[in-house]
C-alpha cells in the first residue's frame, strides 16, 4: 500500500506534470515540433551552466535555466518560417546545436576552473520520486499560467495550428501569440524538468495528444481529452511504478505510450466497424 | 474612401538579385472582377502576397483599400488583412490537429473578434450562415482532413467570406480539382460575386476557371503585365499561343473561355 501522507506530493506532481504536458502536447504535436522538448532542455542546461559558473547555486540555478530556455523560445517564435525560408524544425535543430555547444563549453570550464557541476546536472534530471510540495506549487503556477494563456488565446492558437501563414493572412497576430506560447512552454518545461526529469516530459509532450487525436476531433474536445490522458499517464503511471517497484519515469513513459497504442487500436476497430 | 480597391505604382519585388515582379501601374476599381492570368512562375501569387503585405523585399507603392500596404505598422496591417479575404493556392499541409470544418471556417472571424475575447454568438451565427450558403452544413462537424479536396476549397472560401471582406483574393482556387469540382467552384465564385459585388482578384493559369462575371483580364508573364483589358480583347488565340504553346486554340461560349488542343501545327 502507498503511504499517501508521504506520496501525496509525488502523485500531485505526476498529475500536474501529466495534465500540463498533455495540454502542451496538443500544440506541440499539432505543429509537428516534438523536438521542442529536447531543444528547450539544452537551452535551459546552457543557462544553468553559465549561471553556476557565475556563482549561482541550488534553487537559484532555476533562474538562468529559465532565462536560457525562454530566450531560445523567443528566438524560435520570432523566426517566421515564411520570412527566413527555414522550417521551424530546422531552426530548432540549429538552436539545439548552439545551446548544446554552449552547455558543453560551460561543462569544460567547470574542469578548468576546478568547480563542481553536480547542481547543474540535478537541475535538469530530477525524479518524480523526490517531488515535494514546494515543487508542486511551482509546477502548478506554471501550469495555471499556461492554462490561462490557452483560455485567452485559444482561438488564435487554433488558427495557428491550422496554418500560421493563413492565420497571418486573416489578420491574426500569429507571431506575437505563438512566441508568447513558446516562451510560456519553455518556462513550464524547465520547471518540470527539474522536478520530474526529461525522460517523462519528452514523452508527455507528445503521447497524450497523439492518443487524443486518434479518439476524437474538434479543438476543445481533443484539448480536454489530452489533458485528462496526460494526467492519467502521470498519476496512474506513478501508482503503477509504486505497485511494481519499477522506476517511475520509465513506467510513466511506457504507460503513456500504451495509451497511444490502445487509442490507435480503438480507432482502427471503430473505423472497420 | 476612393473608388480604387487596389493600386500598384512603380512596384517591384526582388528575390536576391532577380526581379520577380515589376508593375509600372495597376489599378482595380471597387466592385471589379479581375482575372489575373499567366503561366507558372509569372508572378501571380507573388502579386497577391504583396497585396496582403506578406511579401518581403517589395519596393514602390502598393495601396489596398486606401492603405499603403508595404509601409503599414504590423497592427494596422493586421487590421487591413481582416478586410481582405484570401483563399490560398496550396491547401495547408494535413494538420495533425483534427479541427472540424466549422472550426476552420471560424478562423475567418478570429482576427475580427480581437485578442483576449472568445468568438461571440454573432460570430458563430455568421459562420453557420456561410456554411449553409455554401452547402457545407452537413460537413460542419466532420474533420477538415476527412473531407474531399473540393470540399476543402469550399471550406476555405467560406473562411474568407465570414470576414465580410471588401476584397477577395483567390489564388488558383481550382488547383488539383477534378473537372466536376472545378465547375462547382467556378459557379460558386460567380454566384458569390453576383450576390456581394465585392472586388475580386482571381489568379489562375487556365482560362476555364474564369467565370462569366469576369470583366477584365490582366496577363502577367515573367513578372510583368503584358496585357490588360476585357476578356474578348485579351484572350486571343495569338496571345494564348505565345504564352502556352503554338498548337492551342481558344473557345468562347456562354461567357466562359476554354483552351483546346488545336491544329495550327497539324494543319
Amino acid at each position: 500500500m502507498l503511504d499517501l501522507t508521504f506520496w501525496a506530493s509525488v502523485i500531485a506532481g505526476g498529475l500536474i506534470a501529466g495534465g500540463s504536458s498533455g495540454l502542451l502536447s496538443v500544440y506541440i504535436v499539432g505543429m509537428r515540433i516534438p523536438f521542442l522538448g529536447v531543444c528547450v532542455a539544452h537551452a535551459a542546461l546552457a543557462g544553468a551552466v553559465f549561471g553556476a559558473l557565475g556563482g549561482l547555486a541550488g534553487p537559484m540555478l532555476l533562474v538562468p535555466a529559465l532565462a536560457g530556455a525562454m530566450v531560445t523560445a523567443l528566438a524560435l517564435g520570432l523566426a517566421d518560417p515564411r520570412k527566413i525560408h527555414m522550417d521551424a524544425n530546422v531552426v530548432m535543430g540549429l538552436l539545439f546545436s548552439v545551446t548544446m555547444g554552449l552547455a558543453f563549453v560551460g561543462f569544460g570550464l567547470f574542469g578548468v576552473l576546478g568547480k563542481s557541476d553536480n547542481d547543474v546536472r540535478s537541475l535538469l534530471w530530477g525524479s518524480l520520486t523526490y517531488c515535494r510540495w514546494s515543487d508542486v506549487w511551482l509546477m502548478l503556477s506554471a501550469a495555471l499560467a499556461l492554462g490561462l494563456f490557452v483560455l485567452l488565446f485559444g482561438k488564435e492558437m487554433r488558427a495557428i495550428l491550422f496554418s500560421r501563414t493563413d492565420a497571418q493572412a486573416a489578420g491574426i497576430r500569429a507571431t506575437g501569440v505563438w512566441t508568447g506560447f513558446l516562451v510560456l512552454t519553455a518556462a513550464l518545461m524547465t520547471v518540470n524538468f527539474q522536478t520530474v526529469g526529461g525522460l517523462m516530459i519528452y514523452s508527455l509532450i507528445t503521447n497524450p495528444a497523439a492518443a487524443a487525436f486518434q479518439l476524437t476531433r474538434g479543438g476543445r474536445r481533443v484539448t480536454i481529452l489530452a489533458v485528462i490522458l496526460g494526467a492519467i499517464s502521470g498519476g496512474g503511471g506513478f501508482i503503477l511504478s509504486a505497485i511494481t517497484d519499477l522506476p517511475s519515469g520509465a513506467v510513466i513513459v511506457l504507460f503513456s505510450s500504451l495509451l497511444v497504442f490502445l487509442a490507435a487500436v480503438f480507432r482502427h476497430v471503430r473505423h472497420r466497424g | 474612401m476612393n473608388n480604387v480597391a487596389v493600386h500598384l505604382d512603380d512596384f517591384s519585388v526582388r528575390a536576391g538579385h532577380r526581379e520577380i515582379l515589376s508593375v509600372d501601374s495597376l489599378a482595380v476599381s471597387r466592385g471589379e472582377f479581375v482575372g489575373l492570368l499567366g503561366p507558372n512562375g509569372a508572378g501571380k501569387s507573388t502579386l497577391l502576397r504583396c497585396l496582403l503585405g506578406m511579401q518581403p523585399h517589395a519596393r514602390g507603392g502598393a495601396h489596398v483599400l486606401d492603405r499603403r500596404v508595404n509601409r503599414l505598422p504590423s497592427g494596422d496591417l493586421a487590421r487591413l488583412r481582416r478586410r481582405v479575404g484570401f483563399v490560398p493556392q496550396i491547401l495547408p499541409a494535413r494538420s495533425e490537429m483534427p479541427l472540424t470544418v466549422r472550426e476552420v471556417v471560424a478562423i475567418g472571424r478570429t482576427g475580427i473578434a480581437g485578442l483576449l475575447l472568445p468568438l461571440k454568438s454573432g460570430d458563430w451565427r455568421i459562420v453557420d450562415e456561410w456554411l449553409e450558403r455554401l452547402g457545407l452544413t452537413s460537413l460542419a462537424r466532420r474533420g477538415f482532413s476527412e473531407i474531399s479536396g473540393g470540399e476543402q476549397r469550399k471550406t476555405l472560401i467560406a473562411r474568407a467570406m465570414v470576414q465580410n471582406p471588401e476584397l477577395l483574393l483567390l489564388d488558383e482556387p481550382t488547383a488539383n480539382l477534378d473537372l466536376g469540382w472545378r465547375e462547382r467552384i467556378v459557379e460558386l465564385v460567380e454566384e458569390l460575386y453576383r450576390q456581394t459585388r465585392i472586388t475580386v482578384i482571381l489568379v489562375c493559369h487556365e482560362l476555364e476557371v474564369l467565370p462569366p462575371c469576369c470583366s477584365r483580364v490582366v496577363v502577367l508573364d515573367e513578372g510583368k503585365i503584358i496585357a490588360d483589358g476585357g476578356p474578348g480583347e485579351i484572350l486571343t488565340a495569338a496571345r494564348i499561343q505565345s504564352l502556352y504553346g503554338p498548337t492551342l486554340e481558344v473557345v468562347h461560349n456562354a461567357g466562359r473561355w476554354a483552351v483546346v488542343p488545336g491544329g495550327t501545327n497539324h494543319a
